[in-house]
């Protein structure tokens, strides 16, 4: 215990040692986390639209002041004729354009449905679908209030227009605030660099070096070893994620119901799966270089299929079926359960097994070819 | 001159890459596997979200009504309950996202004059899912109301959508993945082969030589620039083939546009390979300043007109955000140089900004 205690201070000094290292685990991270957490959504605010209006009549301008009302589009007024809105997003000027009609207003009054053209630029699909939600849900509303004139003062529609009025509400997160969600998923980013990233490189710059093979002929067993080289950087992982949710909870207010042993306790076994896949990758390579490829590789697979930016569901079975080994996802869905619902271990506990069940395996592996590689 | 200095640098360079054909395949199949994962899996639209639906009201109106909820391809009627507490319970234990509650007087009141309330819950853990549930959810319920009267709604909408009419989301995203796995690449191995110099002693020896600094940085990133380049247009090619991306411009723009986004990203790993002295913290500081900020304050995902003001200043000095309106518009809308300068030239300016502090930083320590 005391050899390993040894290591862990001899590594930790290093750490300390280097202002550089310093900043980069600890004032980076933060700097990192105050710009990408603020108000980062997917969905869509201030969007400009263009709208061309040919028909410059009193309902027209009604219909264009229902879109500026929102805060989902900025209605840029272009007189244009017609074909001309086509050149604007061409130019991209402008992703969305709604073009309404001449004589739209005579032809609404006298039942005639008019026709209005959207056109949109389907190049972000992401973006452009939001946007065109929105843009149909205002014409619906358009033509909702319409059609409630309209029966006050023709008799054959009353019977005929049914309104259903939904009343929405969202809980754990009753403003929608996407930064509850964005925090947990970039701690558990900062984390897995720390743990996966660091642990991996120090390991292989020791043997670019030369003292990992002086290690390797004290007395210290592999796994002596390896615990003095992993624990360190589980330390820093610990006072990493403390210091980035302290962070959280003070300046973007985010609510943490849940227990926070417990959230300790699946900290610890998500870095335990991080770290043996850090000192599993130094088995494969042999140099630094090779080494941070190989992680990259990794990091950059397991935030785009952890679910933070895009839904698991939506991929395809084989791609989900991956996901499955993505300890991130795991511990994603561990954080932002626990933070905003205060989920305990009677929900969260296939999440704990599939963590262990990856941690496990890759520890293994990872020891195995350590010591083989430390024996030849 | 300049040549018979720089040119042997980039040749030893380039032994060390020859030396190291491990680095070389990994660096040229990981841009791929990646792009063929990430082409598949990454999709935003959302796609069977799990509802339950609590109908107290049981007449073939409201059976109705949940029955366009469950046929449309965002939604999965998955709990049907008759306690409206038990909804709590369903979101805890998450088998459901989304909760319509339908009150006993539904029908009636529907018949009737006024409008009828229905109750819809979504669980806000994750917000971006919930606002687009929502929103789909509300929608669904307001084109049902107009349209449930058999008569014809008062204006036709009729929707183009252009340059990706069938809305691929292969084709917003393999572009993207270019952009973000070319800044990545290029700011990595360049800091990160400045730094193994510095941190084997081999910079001093170099330095001591009368080869001027810029010769130094410049015969060390050529190779680097060249074996980017290299992975840029293979994975390019991979995706207009595979996913079917369309390449209605230039190839030769693509690849001048590719070659100027390069240096940028060289540029960023050069500057940061003059701040740090270990290949660790290089690796740390390239990854901070290009893995999250091009993926979401790029454009790549998140709207930029939807972020504060403060953010959308930041995400112009990320060179990804120009590269994808460059890119995505060769590609997806036939755009050439004359629509796509002010683009072009904000990348350069970025570019020439990050060099030029690098060069500063650089002369600054050699003093």
């Amino acid at each position: 215990m005391k050899k390993i205690l040894n290591l862990v201070i001899k590594e930790l000094r290093q750490v300390v040692r280097d202002p550089n290292m310093l900043r980069v685990i600890f004032v980076v991270p933060m700097i990192q986390l105050l710009i990408l957490g603020h108000a980062i959504t997917t969905d869509i605010k201030n969007l400009d639209i263009l709208i061309c209006d040919q028909d410059n009549s009193a309902i027209s301008r009604s219909l264009i002041e229902q879109f500026s009302h929102t805060d989902y589009f900025i209605v840029q007024q272009q007189p244009c004729r017609a074909g001309e809105a086509e050149r604007f997003l061409f130019r991209g000027e402008t992703v969305l354009a709604l073009v309404i009609p001449e004589y739209f207003g005579r032809d609404l009054e006298a039942r005639d449905s008019p026709e209005i053209q959207i056109l949109l630029d389907g190049q972000n699909s992401n973006t452009a679908a939001v946007a065109m939600g929105y843009c149909n849900r205002i014409l619906l509303e358009f033509m909702r209030d319409r059609m409630a004139r309209d029966t006050g003062r023709d008799p054959r529609l009353v019977r005929s227009v049914r309104f259903i009025e939904p009343v929405s509400r969202a809980w754990y997160n009753p403003e929608l605030k996407s930064v509850y969600y964005m925090i947990p998923g970039i701690i558990s980013i900062l984390l897995t660099i720390i743990t996966m990233l660091l642990t991996g490189m120090a390991i292989v710059k020791e043997r670019e070096i030369g003292t990992l093979d002086q290690l390797l002929v004290t007395p210290l067993s592999a796994w002596q070893i390896i615990a003095g080289k992993t624990l360190p950087f589980a330390l820093l992982g610990f006072l990493e994620m403390g210091f980035a949710m302290t962070f959280g909870v003070l300046w973007f207010k985010v609510p943490i119901v849940g227990s926070l042993p417990l959230l300790a306790v699946l900290a610890a076994v998500f870095i335990f799966t991080t770290l043996g896949l850090g000192i599993f990758i130094s088995t494969l390579v042999d140099t630094q270089q090779q080494a941070l490829f190989i992680a990259w590789f990794f990091l950059v697979s397991f935030i785009l299929l952890s679910g933070f930016f895009y839904p698991i569901a939506n991929m395809p079975d084989w791609v989900q079926i991956i996901t499955l080994a993505n300890p991130l996802r795991y511990f994603i869905e561990i954080l932002r359960e626990l933070f905003l619902k205060g989920a305990g271990l009677t929900v969260l506990w296939p999440e704990l097994l599939s963590l262990l069940a990856i941690g496990l395996t890759i520890f293994t592996l990872a020891t195995v070819r350590f010591s083989r590689r430390a024996a030849a | 001159m300049i040549n018979s200095r720089f040119l042997p640098l980039t040749r030893k360079e380039f032994i060390h890459i020859r030396r190291d054909p491990r680095s070389v395949l990994i660096l040229l199949m990981m841009p791929l596997l990646m792009m063929f994962i990430f082409g598949y899996a990454i999709n935003m639209d959302l796609k069977n979200i799990r509802v339950g639906v609590c109908d107290l009201d049981r007449t073939p109106v409201s059976r109705d009504l949940i029955e366009t909820v469950d046929a449309s391809s965002y939604f999965d009627v998955v709990r049907r309950y008759d306690d409206p507490r038990m909804t709590e319970g369903l979101f805890r234990q998450r088998a459901v996202r989304a909760a319509v509650i339908i009150p006993a007087d539904f029908s009636r009141n529907l018949g009737g004059a006024g409008s009828a309330v229905i109750g819809l819950v979504t669980d806000g853990t994750d917000a971006n899912s919930a606002t687009l549930a929502q929103n789909y959810l509300e929608s669904l319920f307001l084109s049902r109301s107009l349209s449930a009267g058999g008569v014809g709604l008062p204006v036709r909408v009729k929707t183009r959508i252009f340059y990706n009419p069938d809305m691929e989301s292969a084709h917003f995203v393999v572009p993207g993945i270019v952009a973000l796995l070319l800044i990545m690449i290029g700011a990595l191995l360049t800091s990160v082969t400045i730094a193994r110099e510095k941190e084997t002693g081999t910079m001093e020896q170099i330095l001591t030589s009368p080869i001027r600094p810029y010769e130094v940085v410049l015969g060390k990133a050529l190779p680097y620039l060249i074996l980017a380049f290299l992975i840029a247009v293979f994975i390019i090619i991979f995706g207009h083939l595979w996913f079917k991306v369309p390449m209605l411009g230039s190839w030769t723009w693509l690849m001048v546009f590719c070659l100027l986004y390069l240096f940028t990203a060289l540029a960023i790993g050069l500057l940061i390979s003059t701040l740090v002295a270990t290949q660790q913290v290089a690796m740390m500081l390239s990854l901070a300043a290009t893995l999250l900020p091009s993926v979401m304050l790029s454009g790549f995902i998140f709207p930029i007109s939807s972020m504060p003001r403060p953010l959308q200043v930041v995400s112009q000095i990320i060179p990804a955000t120009h590269f994808l309106k460059i890119i995505r518009g060769i590609m997806l809308k036939g755009n050439g140089p004359l629509e796509l300068w002010p683009a072009v030239a904000a990348m350069v300016a970025v570019g020439l900004f990050f060099i030029s502090l690098a060069i500063w930083r650089f002369q600054l320590k050699l003093q």
